[in-house]
């Protein structure tokens, strides 16, 4: 939306009125959903999945469209990855995380900020080392400084908790699916092939000294002679954030925090990781 | 202002720009100063100056002590893997005796070089070959063996405690010490073993041969230690 609206404003029902400016946004917004051209009407805002019902232009509604899960993540180191069998005898590749003193420290609600979203502490970290802000924040929730946050973001308010509550590992249950985000092992600057996987030159039939580059980077006359934004090319690869979807959780150990997830899981060993329940499974069914 | 009638004529601007300090305190000669005049500030610049604070709180108040929380206990272990190991171990090898067979503390443990054979619960008729590579992993432990079916070199990765394998068997042992953790080197035609089922078999008769006498040798193969004494 170019012009920010006020959170205020776009939750009073429509008939009410307001300023010349904020009558103005609403009446745009009646017309932004299909515009004139060649072909005629055409519905400008529509929905990725390819439905004909246009999608309401306002912050309630791209709210409600949004897919997030009912319950809050937290936050683990990464230990590693083994091994694990099932009583089958079938052998699963795993990833260990370890939950240490996960508390919320606050949370956010659709009133204030807008949405709805909890913010998780890891760890513990000596309060010498701490702004006196900070400090203060943590004096207000309760909890020990902790060594980092994060926020999640949950569907409303039903999945809020009381700061100072713990989380461990049991939150998580055993064959529930999780997303599992972390930074990335940092590549440093890669080439095509690595970064994109390209297929690169062949290694013989003549070739001579081009093996690994990126060939062409587009059209010359007929494409415009230049290169079109977005060209994939060598560059900085790898220490940005990626997510792994629907991971399932394996086990589960509450008293040493361990949460072993299925796969691989991005970072190096000892990272920060956020897990939270996945946003394209059923969600857990608590009993 | 003796001292800044003692400066060179030729520069009297530098002296006067030097106000009162002394020209023989530039040279750094080891001359007694004299004392300058204390109507004038030794030094000018915020030291001098009294603090100004912005803060409504007014000056050389102590700052609010702010309430800091003890930490809640932290998870048992740091080593989550090792706890993880152990705990799996627990149900995959309760005796231990297939940790003993790759054990690094252990003097008769398998090594590289050696010739074993894997009987397996699937059904698969047991493989035997050199193994040439241990990959000590805790739960996760897998060696490779080098053989051959239907005359052609065939290597297998087995994972030591999976539920899978019946029994690690060890055929032969090396003639000497490999000085290679991994004998990759075998690959090559020179080096190939090439077909063990003629020392496998030789083992086999050998095995039921002792088993037909009825000695306790006959637990001996399961668990490599007690065939190597038997050597001795």
């Amino acid at each position: 939306m170019p012009l920010k609206i006020p959170t205020a404003a776009c939750l009073r029902p429509r008939h009410v009125s307001r300023t010349a400016v904020h009558s103005f946004i609403v009446g745009r917004s009646q017309f932004t959903t299909s515009a004139p051209n060649a072909f005629g009407l055409r519905p400008k805002r529509v929905s990725s999945s390819g439905s004909p019902v246009l999608l309401e232009a306002s912050r309630a509604a791209a709210l409600a469209r949004r897919q997030l899960p009912d319950r809050t993540g937290a936050l683990a180191y990464k230990t590693g990855m083994t091994a694990i069998y099932t009583p089958e005898g079938v052998r699963i590749p795993c990833t260990v995380l370890q939950l240490d003193r996960v508390q919320v420290t606050a949370v956010k609600d659709r009133k204030t900020h807008g949405y709805w979203a909890v913010q998780v502490g890891l760890g513990w970290r000596n309060p010498k080392n701490v702004t006196r802000p900070m400090l203060g924040h943590y004096e207000n929730c309760g909890v020990a400084p902790k060594k980092l946050l994060r926020e999640f973001r949950v569907k409303d308010e039903k999945g809020l908790l009381s700061p100072g509550t713990q989380i461990k590992a049991d939150h998580f249950l055993v064959g529930q699916f999780v997303d599992v985000r972390a930074n990335s092992k940092g590549k440093g600057f890669a080439g095509g092939m690595k970064r994109w996987g390209w297929s690169g030159q062949p290694a013989s039939h003549g070739n001579s000294l081009t093996h690994r580059a990126m060939g062409s980077a587009g059209q010359s006359q007929g494409g415009g002679s230049r290169v079109l934004p977005g060209k994939r090319m060598a560059g900085r690869m790898g220490g940005e954030q990626h997510t792994v979807q629907n991971l399932k959780v394996l086990k589960v150990q509450p008293e040493l925090g361990i949460v072993v997830v299925s796969g691989c899981v991005s970072g190096p060993k000892g990272c920060v990781v956020e897990l939270q329940d996945a946003i394209k499974k059923p969600m857990p069914v608590i009993s | 202002m003796t001292a800044a009638a003692s400066a060179p004529l030729r520069r009297p601007l530098l002296s006067l720009l030097r106000g009162s300090f002394p020209a023989a305190a530039t040279k750094r000669t080891l001359v007694q100063l004299p004392p300058a005049p204390s109507s004038l500030p030794r030094k000018i610049g915020m030291f001098a100056q009294p603090k100004v604070f912005h803060s409504p709180r007014p000056a050389h108040t102590p700052r609010r002590r702010i309430r800091i929380h003890p930490p809640i206990a932290a998870p048992a272990t740091k080593d989550a893997i090792g706890a993880l190991t152990s705990l799996q171990l627990a149900t995959l090898d309760p005796t231990g005796a297939r940790g003993r067979l790759f054990s690094r503390h252990n003097h008769d443990a398998i090594r590289v070089g050696d010739i074993l054979q894997v009987r397996r619960k699937n059904g698969e008729p047991p493989f035997a070959g050199v193994l040439i590579n241990i990959r000590r992993r805790g739960v996760d432990t897998a060696f490779l063996l080098r053989g051959q079916v239907t005359r052609v070199g065939v290597e297998v990765w087995f994972k030591l405690y999976s539920p899978t394998i019946e029994a690690v068997e060890l055929v032969q042992r090396a003639a000497k010490r490999k000085k290679r953790a991994k004998l990759y080197y075998m690959r090559k035609p020179q080096h190939d073993i090439g077909n063990v089922q003629n020392i496998v078999a030789q083992y086999t008769r050998q095995r039921a041969m002792l088993r037909g006498e009825g000695k306790k040798a006959a637990h001996a193969p399961k668990g490599g230690q007690q065939h190597h004494k038997e050597k001795k």
